[in-house]
């Protein structure tokens, strides 16, 4: 492995009319890092992703994936790559699906590249979404979804969602994953389930994360390194347990 | 739209088979069985009914691809079931060209067709979208009707021959009901068929997804905007299809063909029938095609009486039948 940087984003900026929702962000992922990304409410967080997954087009500013320029991609192109994926803040799933259905899905379009392709019958393409039911089966068990794997995913607790959702991302083998607050609105419980979940994707997969979170525990506990976001602007980048004591971030995040 | 099919859980039947039990296989024979051998007792108008629902059967099957299992409601079924059956007339009147060529060029050029039309429209969201489709109703009978030099305009194209097939010295028209019952009858299994092909295969689980969730099924790396336009084309192709076999078995098209009322027929059938359902559709051309035939025998009172059945039918069934079904048949395993 070489020592670029998975994600190096440079001086990204977004402005809807006059107002700068990012104004010259700069922030690196390093291969096998969890980075935890925070800041209080309207800080510039999701735009912040939306822009670097190309939901959104950055205004200015360069993005790196892997040393390759995806600057203005768009989430499709992006998607379809395989290499880096984001979930979303209000989590989603395929309701009427059950979860096995959800993560083939997931995973489909890594195995059949090509919209004919995706047409294709015959023995070739049986096995290879038998190939992709056993990988979901496999992430479905590692999840601990495997009891209700058979109901509509719609049906399942908010938890259970993110969990789909997060297993899901694992189909296709990413590098890096992008999470947008994954534990907002999940008891307690649940959130050790997924904080685990994210520990062993990333020391048995090597996946590496940027993550969205408000609850300061699990962002001291599980990220590397933590970079601080305020009104559009990097406010501070660090340990998280230099980031938890500066002042500045007090101020405008912790309250004080 | 997508809201119209939201509360379709994805085919009660592949949860059947992932519980294990599977009854749609005999019910499949017990059907085909009955199919095969339905002209020994029905006369000539019950058939005549069954061969119009069969018709009817592939434009449904077309739009339930596009609103049952993508997503999109299109009301213009009707204007792609009538350039099929212009192009096929076109083609037999002006160059006496065989049934299987009009056939398959039907299908072909209306599939094209909707490739310029479907650029722009997909761009639309949700209603705009479905306004545009019924505009394109629209257009397709006024060209129809004013394009006088080639349709000949209200007076319509007269004279379209029966299918005529010719293999070496061996030739046969299909000129009699009962010919025409079969030929229709193995379009039409040909074509549920490849519908079958189509929703089982990866793409076809993909096409869900966009109905599910577009922005996710993007976000997953689903093409949404290509899936979306080859489903219209594949779709349009299968009403051209039907239009073709509509033209062929009528001999007469007019600018009637592009017909409003075609194209809400084609929607009861898929919506009445089950969207997102193969069985339910074909269910839903039976009983609604028969039903509009069945109800001849009260002239004035018939279409009343065929909008009070729909509002039943939205008031007790609004799935469609197709839950209906599924429920039967897993009574009649239970009882096993």
């Amino acid at each position: 492995m070489n020592g670029l940087p998975i994600l190096d984003i440079s001086g990204l900026c977004k402005s809807y009319g006059a107002v700068r929702a990012v104004d010259g962000v700069d922030l690196h992922v390093d291969r096998g890092e969890i980075c935890g990304l925070i800041g209080p409410n309207g800080s510039g967080k999701s735009t912040f992703f939306d822009c670097v997954t190309g939901l959104a087009r950055p205004s200015a500013g360069a993005v790196k994936l892997d040393g390759q320029d995806i600057t203005g991609w768009s989430l499709n192109d992006i998607a379809r790559e395989g290499r880096m994926l984001r979930s979303f803040q209000k989590t989603v799933v395929f309701s009427a699906l059950d979860i096995e259905e959800n993560l083939v899905i997931a995973g489909q379009m890594f195995t059949f590249p090509g919209i004919l392709s995706t047409f294709g019958i015959g023995a070739a393409a049986r096995n290879r979404v038998a190939a992709l039911r056993d990988r979901a089966r496999e992430l479905i068990k590692i999840a601990g979804l495997w009891d209700v794997r058979f109901q509509p995913a719609g049906k399942l607790s908010g938890g259970q969602q993110k969990l789909i959702q997060f297993a899901s991302m694992l189909m296709p083998e990413p590098k890096l994953i992008l999470l947008d607050e994954p534990m907002a609105g999940i008891n307690p419980k649940l959130i050790e389930r997924v904080v685990e979940s994210i520990r062993l994707a990333n020391t048995s997969f090597g996946v590496s994360f940027l993550i969205i979170e408000h609850n300061i525990d699990v962002v001291t506990s599980l990220c590397q390194r933590v970079v601080v976001l305020d009104q559009g602007r990097k406010l501070a980048e660090g340990m998280p347990g230099e980031i938890v004591q500066n002042q500045a971030v007090r101020e405008a995040y912790l309250g004080g | 739209m997508t809201e119209i099919v939201r509360e379709v859980t994805v085919t009660p039947a592949e949860r059947t088979v992932a519980a294990g039990r599977d009854l749609r296989g005999p019910f499949g024979v017990a059907l085909i069985a009955l199919a095969c051998i339905a002209p020994l007792f029905l006369g000539n108008y019950p058939l005549h009914a069954i061969i119009i629902a069969l018709i009817f059967l592939l434009p449904a099957h077309g739009l339930n691809l596009l609103l049952g299992y993508t997503g999109l409601l299109s009301l213009a079924q009707a204007a792609f079931f009538g350039i099929g059956a212009y192009t096929s007339a076109l083609l037999a009147v002006h160059f006496g060209t065989p049934f299987y060529v009009n056939f398959l060029a039907a299908g072909v050029v209306t599939g094209i067709i909707a490739l310029p039309l479907g650029i722009p429209a997909l761009r639309l969201r949700a209603t705009s979208f479905v306004m545009c489709t019924l505009g394109f109703v629209i257009i397709g009978q006024a060209i129809a009707k004013n394009w006088i030099s080639l349709t000949r305009g209200d007076m319509g194209l007269a004279g379209v021959p029966k299918p005529h097939f010719a293999l070496g010295p061996a030739s046969f028209t299909v000129s009699g009901t009962v010919g025409f019952y079969y030929l229709v009858l193995v379009i039409a299994a040909l074509a549920t068929l490849v519908v079958y092909l189509i929703v089982r295969s990866p793409a076809g689980r993909n096409m869900i997804a966009i109905r599910e969730n577009e922005t996710l099924a993007e976000s997953v790396g689903i093409p949404t905007w290509h899936y979306k336009l080859v489903v219209f084309m594949i779709s349009a192709a299968f009403a051209g299809f039907g239009g073709s076999l509509y033209a062929h078995y009528l001999t007469v098209v007019s600018p009637l063909t592009f017909q409003m009322y075609y194209s809400t027929t084609m929607l009861i059938i898929v919506l009445g029938g089950g969207a997102g359902t193969i069985s339910g559709v074909i269910f839903g051309s039976l009983l609604f095609v028969g039903l509009t035939e069945a109800l001849r025998v009260a002239p004035e009172l018939r279409m009343i009486a065929y909008g009070f059945f729909l509002l039943g039918l939205v008031f007790w069934f609004p799935n469609g039948f197709a839950p209906l079904i599924g429920r039967f048949s897993s009574f009649l395993e239970k009882r096993k």
